[in-house]
């Protein structure tokens, strides 16, 4: 398949990183959680910070929140954003302002790396270098916001909360890997991790358009991103007719996030365009783009494949965009016929589907 | 009139009757001796007015992207992109609105009249429009002197070119993608510069009001408080944040902008919730179900599952994915909430006050038993228990009652969730 997750072979594992006002504003159509590409820029940012010398190559990286404080108000139809006061220009006039949304988190970063040597590497060497990384990244920016220390839990907590270094697929020991794969996510509970539901929005769209022909995958993706409530009739034998307003069902947790970028203008030459960052690197304008993600619990995860982000670029259709290989697991099998337990013996059961 | 067709006379009338309202509405202020009406009368001749247009047709630009709702102080360049030649993506952008998109304006205010004049439409397409793809007649329209004419349209397309030299700023969101293969390689980073899209921010928006404040969704909301029949569905945007983009001066940032007030309408991406702070212990209570069940993301889940159910869904894959997608979201429910009690100091079960089942304190308290004297089968019974309670919540109608096979699925699937979580303690370093 084209855009494929780039290899790995180890697992960077930081847990429980406290993240204070990071960006909550994370397009100009949503917020409520930094972009993913806040986090792969991360990783690139972190990649970078440990410099050539670092065996580690980062390639892919998730995210599980554990704890989300928005900084906005409540109350009323909308949220705003709590504002800071900032302080005034040089001349005592007032800044522009810029409505900043802010938001602590809490949550756990896991980093797929390839190296040549670590994933091979004793235990020891593995933690210590778990441990430099964790040292580097207390330092850093992510989504804008200045990561922490994790704060001390009241109680004993049967979360691990050092960094690990894994190799992957989990071999290690004399543990089965898909079995080290459970213990390994179900440390992190209580917490929710975000993929990709690309697949959601298409199908979507293709349900929009048996009705509306011209529906647009900007109307599914709005469609999605709400709550719908229709009125029903419901008829009952010997009772007047009933209107139910019925919710559509919206099984998960289903968001809209931004995922990335498309190009609006060529590429631009290095130095070409004033005002630049630097004048070394090509300069393109672009513009936000959209798809759908899913909060689901790590335990759903089957892998880490199902957890991990990585940024791709296509030069041909001039997207820059963050991918994630989950795919929803098939539905559970239907007990066999023989089973005692056979809901199809039933033809009322509600279970009774082929 | 020379050589004028039918169509561009049209055309010309078009133009002559906005300037005639205009120049009308500004007289109608003034007193009939003000010397200033000869003044307009001679500034609303068609020929004055144009070539007075087409120089102050600089000061604004038509604009698809914006810079300022980045920052208002940021200067740099605005782009016209129109979405039918961007290219077509799988993921939501500007792409797909189309054909039919706003166009934004930004720059001197006080030149947007001219951009009203642009807009004047005949045969459902603007003047602008015409003029860009070249239409022969709205030329004519403009001057019977064709070089004047074709000066004035060359002017007035100028609209939506870009401004000045291609530029950012430093004020503006600037950001490294990594394009090639290696981070450490600076030549393998793109610098993105994003803009703002706001033809696409006031497609959603005029999506958004019809959804919240049009009269047929007033009419369709008060149907459901009364509930009684509605053809129209209603649409709510759970945690919509509202952005103030230009503080009280939304005209500063565009056009479009100063038409949405200034509000600019974010979907919410957010978590599920979870106030671990919240979390107490279960006392004075023989079941962890009576809490659990009272969460308001388990009552909605529990209640989505009951009207699926109830409303006898056609016996097919979809419906089946549907279903476990639901029963899916409540195990995920459970699984946080006991993760949530687990973070309690462990031991808390011990309290005389804790009324719960063995199998139910193994799964809160980490503390409760050592992994060496787990009580045998606790899993297998707390998700009988489990299975239990989600059957006695969906019978809550005659209609709908749940047996057997509902129960045996239901504890399956959370026997193979707590699998995970078994293994966990018997093999807790």
């Amino acid at each position: 398949m084209l855009h494929d997750m780039p290899e790995i072979n180890g697992l960077l594992v930081l847990p429980c990183l406290r993240v204070q006002n990071a960006n909550a504003i994370s397009s100009p159509l949503t917020w409520g959680f930094p972009s993913i590409t806040a986090f792969t820029g991360f990783m690139h940012a972190l990649e970078r910070k440990l410099g050539a010398d670092s065996p580690l190559n980062f390639n892919a990286i998730g995210v599980i929140c554990h704890a989300f404080e928005p900084q906005t108000t409540e109350g009323g139809f909308t949220r705003a954003f709590r504002l800071t006061r900032n302080p005034v220009n040089a001349d005592g006039s007032s800044a522009a302002l810029v409505e900043e949304g802010r938001a602590h988190l809490d949550i756990t970063l896991v980093l797929g790396f390839s190296s040549d040597t670590l994933a091979a590497a004793d235990e020891t060497t593995r933690q210590q270098t778990a441990q430099r990384v964790a040292d580097a990244v207390a330092g850093m920016r992510l989504a804008g916001g200045s990561v922490m220390p994790a704060l001390p839990l009241a109680g004993g907590s049967s979360r691990q909360r050092r960094p690990e270094m894994l190799p992957w697929p989990l071999h290690y020991q004399a543990e089965k890997a898909d079995q080290a794969w459970r213990r390994l996510r179900q440390r992190w509970l209580p917490g929710f991790a975000l993929v990709a539901r690309d697949d959601l929005l298409t199908a979507h769209l293709a349900e929009l358009q048996t009705q509306n022909p011209s529906a647009t995958v900007l109307d599914a993706w709005l469609d999605a991103s709400r709550l719908n409530h229709r009125a029903v009739r419901v008829n009952a034998p010997d009772t007047p007719e009933r209107v139910e307003w019925q919710r559509d069902a919206r099984p998960g947790w289903i968001v809209p996030i931004p995922v990335g970028y498309a190009a609006l203008s060529e590429l631009h030459a290095p130095g070409s365009v004033a005002g630049a960052r630097d004048r070394e690197t090509p300069f393109r304008f672009v513009e936000s783009v959209y798809s759908l993600g899913q909060w689901i619990g790590p335990h759903r995860l089957g892998s880490a494949q199902d957890l991990l982000w990585w940024s791709d670029f296509d030069a041909d259709a001039g997207l820059y965009r963050c991918r994630n290989a989950y795919r929803p697991p098939a539905s559970a099998p239907i007990p066999s016929p023989s089973s005692a337990e056979d809901p199809l013996q039933d033809p009322d059961s509600p279970f009774a589907y082929v | 009139m020379p050589n004028l067709s039918g169509r561009s006379a049209a055309i010309r009338s078009v133009i002559t009757a906005f300037l005639l309202e205009r120049r009308d509405g500004k007289l109608d202020k003034l007193p009939a001796d003000d010397p200033k009406r000869a003044e307009l009368l001679a500034q609303f001749q068609p020929a004055v007015w144009l070539e007075d247009a087409a120089r102050r047709v600089s000061q604004i630009q038509a604009v698809t992207h914006s810079l300022k709702p980045i920052h208002p102080d940021a200067k740099g360049s605005n782009l016209y992109c129109p979405p039918p030649r961007l290219a077509a993506q799988t993921v939501v952008g500007s792409h797909c609105l189309g054909e039919s998109f706003a166009t934004d304006v930004v720059g001197n205010a006080a030149a947007l009249d001219v951009y009203k004049f642009l807009k004047l439409e005949f045969e459902g397409q603007s003047l602008l429009a015409r003029l860009l793809a070249g239409d022969e007649d709205a030329l004519a329209a403009l001057s019977d002197d064709p070089t004047q004419a074709h000066h004035w349209a060359q002017a007035f397309t100028g609209l939506v070119a870009p401004r000045g030299r291609v530029a950012s700023h430093t004020l503006a969101k600037q950001l490294y993608w990594l394009a090639g293969e290696a981070p450490l390689r600076d030549a393998d980073f793109h610098l993105l510069a994003p803009l703002y899209p706001s033809s696409l921010v006031q497609r959603m928006y005029e999506q958004l009001q019809e959804d919240r404040f049009s009269e047929a969704a007033k009419e369709a909301r008060q149907a459901k408080k009364a509930g009684e029949f509605h053809e129209r569905p209603t649409h709510d945007y759970p945690h919509l944040a509202v952005q103030k983009l230009g503080g009280t001066k939304p005209q500063n940032i565009s056009q479009l902008n100063s038409e949405r007030l200034g509000q600019n309408f974010l979907l919410a991406s957010q978590p599920p919730q979870w106030h671990s702070r919240d979390v107490l212990p279960l006392l004075d209570t023989d079941s962890l179900f009576k809490r659990f069940g009272r969460r308001p993301e388990v009552r909605q889940t529990v209640k989505a599952l009951h009207t699926f159910l109830a409303a006898n869904p056609p016996k097919n894959v979809g419906t089946r994915d549907t279903r476990d997608d639901l029963a899916d979201g409540l195990i995920d429910e459970f699984l946080l909430f006991g993760a949530a009690l687990r973070e309690l100091p462990p031991g808390w079960s011990q309290a005389p006050e804790c009324k719960l089942p063995d199998e139910q304190k193994v799964w809160v308290d980490s503390g409760a038993f050592s992994p060496e004297n787990l009580p045998p089968n606790w899993a297998d019974e707390l998700a009988a228990r489990y299975a239990l309670w989600l059957n006695a919540a969906l019978s809550t109608t005659d209609a709908m009652t749940m047996g057997d096979p509902e129960h045996a699925h239901w504890r399956n699937d959370l026997r193979d969730a707590l699998a995970a979580y078994d293994w966990e303690l018997r093999h807790a370093a």
